[in-house]
């Protein structure tokens, strides 16, 4: 099988996020990026199909600034045997449209059996690029996906639902998979597989390249981001870690809980 | 002027009350814009239902019936819902952020080209339209500006509240053709949670610990000895339980357990609104977090800023002290 994985790089969960000059985004320098969380299942379960069958090939696809080679080196490292860099300033600051137009050009050029997404980016948080990618690439897809099985050509995957109910789906090869966190462990690159990962590929591509440039304007653009007021707010208890700990035990006395 | 086509959604033959807070957010663009409202209801049976938000809509309901559309399927949902587009030439497409309304949004707006953005809780109509969204898991708020029409939205479900109006609408059905052969995700069937070892909506008090914890050996270590001090249930949020370090049982949710102890202690949890809608049903909040700016405070009612690894381990010492 020939298999796309689409992967972002976001700023570390645990990175101090701070807003940057234009108000718009945040302040990239100074913090550390990380794969987005979903991708990296989505990754494992391309690599899951390898194993299996290791004439499948795994290619990985990430869009933004130089910084992100590091990301495709790791899920290099981690087995995918090519990465394409698309790399355009216009692509980095268009909006969902702009960003899956890009992407599903990609796609077209290399005629994937499957592709595997994240539902989600972690800081963005759009849900968006999985169903668009898929509509304009032409191929069935499923959201939240959190259980995926595979007979040949076709899969059963299980959405999840609200409340802890499954969706239980079938789609054929080609199609689109976006994938929950926790569908599968996620491996680690070894030492042998990162030194492997020196040699392998890292593919430029441009909007030009990708038949988009002129046509990534912004249909809905990102005025301002913000640390929101809170709407309401806990009293914080203040004090030693011990003076905390007697007045929350005062406060679940007086609950009737001790 | 435009129009804006709300998408609505049946949950077991009922409009769900999602929908009716979407009417309630197109009504508050349509009258800062100068829009008209339509709507479409598509399922099974739909005649009763249609009649019943029409009633609150005013404008037309537009319907679409069908026996494929019993069940969630993107591509009978993107047909179905291409037709009502056809007919209401719409400005905004509104759909909620649900299962299904996530899974085919996006589908829609990318064949229309138009505009996408997801997952709002606030609009502000008095200059360019603007939809109010959170960024970063619910660290920021970002405002995101239409810049050209069409653009699809989804909202939030219980963002704002349901529409109550009592106007007079009218139905109108379309006639769809779906060829269920042709559609190419097949519907197999909806799976009922499994029966849980241990059910957290019964416990009384549930200590929580969340990504920050960083491993299974400190869930044992940090978490198990104060909820067993309390005689409560250790609950998670969900990288926890993704990570493999507890099962999902433990899981506390939107997609995991709706819990409503009378304690609920929060440690290491940012408070993001999956976690949120899960467990502040609880009588009294306790968060534990060394990010005063975490969106967990806003639910709690005792906030304590600070390193979990101290607070937690000092509180059970307290506890078990108080007890004798
Ligand atoms: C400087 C800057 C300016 C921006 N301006 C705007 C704007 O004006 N309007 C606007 O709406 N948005 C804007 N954005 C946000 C941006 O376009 C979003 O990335 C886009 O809307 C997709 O949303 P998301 O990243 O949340 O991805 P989601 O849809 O949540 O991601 C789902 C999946 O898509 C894949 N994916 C997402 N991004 C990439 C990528 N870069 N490379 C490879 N795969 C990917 C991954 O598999 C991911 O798991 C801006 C961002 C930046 C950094
Ligand atoms: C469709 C969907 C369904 C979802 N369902 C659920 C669900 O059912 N349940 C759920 O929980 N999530 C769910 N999520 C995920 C949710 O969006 C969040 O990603 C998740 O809740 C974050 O978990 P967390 O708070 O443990 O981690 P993080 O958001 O990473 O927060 C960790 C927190 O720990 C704090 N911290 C770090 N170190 C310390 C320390 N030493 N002492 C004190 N504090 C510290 C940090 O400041 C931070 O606030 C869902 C997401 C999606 C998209």
């Amino acid at each position: 099988m020939k298999i796309l994985v689409y992967l972002k790089q976001v700023p570390h969960q645990d990175a101090r996020l701070d807003v940057s000059g234009d108000g718009t985004w945040i302040k990239e320098e100074n913090i550390k990026f990380e794969i987005n969380s979903y991708d990296s299942y989505a990754l494992e379960e391309a690599l899951k199909i390898k194993d299996q069958d290791a004439t499948s090939e795994v290619i990985v696809v990430s869009a933004g600034p130089e910084r992100v080679v590091q990301a495709l080196r790791q899920a290099l490292g981690m087995g995918a045997d090519r990465a394409i860099h698309v790399r355009d300033d216009s692509v980095d600051a268009t909006d969902a449209l702009g960003l899956a137009k890009t992407l599903a050009n990609v796609a077209k050029a290399e005629k994937p059996d499957v592709i595997f997404m994240g539902f989600m980016s972690d800081d963005g948080n759009f849900a968006a690029i999985a169903p668009m990618v898929a509509e304009l690439f032409g191929v069935p897809h499923a959201t939240a996906v959190i259980a995926l099985t595979r007979n040949g050509d076709t899969f059963i995957a299980e959405r999840e639902l609200e409340g802890g109910n499954l969706e239980v789906v079938e789609l054929k090869a080609p199609c689109l998979i976006a994938v929950q966190t926790g569908i599968n462990q996620v491996r680690y690159a070894s030492l042998k597989g990162i030194m492997q990962a020196k040699k392998k590929p890292v593919d430029p591509k441009s909007a030009g390249d990708l038949g988009v440039a002129g046509q990534l304007a912004a249909k809905v653009a990102i005025e301002k981001i913000y640390v929101p007021a809170k709407s309401a707010t806990a009293e914080i208890l203040q004090g030693s870690a011990d003076e905390i700990a007697e007045k929350l035990v005062a406060k679940i006395k007086e609950l009737g809980l001790l | 002027m435009g129009n804006i086509l709300v998408i609505t959604e049946l949950q077991r033959g009922k409009i769900r009350e999602a929908s009716y807070e979407l009417l309630s957010f197109a009504k508050k663009i349509a009258a800062a814009k100068g829009h008209s409202v339509c709507s479409v209801v598509l399922g099974k049976d739909v005649a009763a239902e249609a009649e019943a938000f029409a009633k609150r809509s005013g404008g037309p309901v537009y319907t679409v019936a069908n026996p494929v559309l019993e069940n969630y399927n993107v591509d009978a949902y993107c047909t179905a819902i291409q037709a009502a587009v056809d007919k209401a030439k719409p400005e905004l497409i509104l759909v909620s952020h649900t299962p299904s309304g996530w899974d085919f949004a996006p589908r829609i707006a990318a064949r229309l080209d138009a505009g996408f953005v997801s997952d709002c809780f606030n609009i502000d109509a008095t200059g360019d339209l603007v939809f109010v969204r959170r960024v970063f898991g619910g660290k920021m708020d970002a405002r995101v500006a239409v810049k050209s029409t069409p653009v699809v939205a989804t909202f939030q479900p219980g963002a704002t509240e349901a529409c109550q109006d009592s106007a007079a609408g009218s139905v109108e059905a379309l006639d769809v053709a779906i060829d269920a052969g042709a559609l190419r995700t097949k519907f197999v069937e909806v799976k009922a949670p499994q029966a849980k070892g241990v059910d957290l909506t019964k416990a009384e008090i549930i200590v929580s610990g969340g990504r920050a914890l960083g491993g299974a050996d400190k869930f044992k270590e940090v978490i198990e000895p104060l909820a067993e001090a309390l005689g409560g249930v250790v609950g998670a949020s969900r990288p926890v339980v993704d990570a493999g370090w507890l099962p999902h049982e433990r899981q506390v949710g939107s997609t995991g357990q709706v819990v409503s102890p009378k304690l609920y202690i929060a440690a290491g949890i940012s408070g993001a609104i999956q976690h949120v809608v899960g467990m502040k049903g609880a009588q009294f909040i306790v968060a534990i977090n060394k990010d005063p700016d975490a969106p967990i405070f806003e639910v709690a009612s005792l906030g304590v800023v600070g390193d979990l690894f101290e607070i937690v381990p000092a509180l059970t010492k307290a506890i078990k002290a108080a007890k004798g």
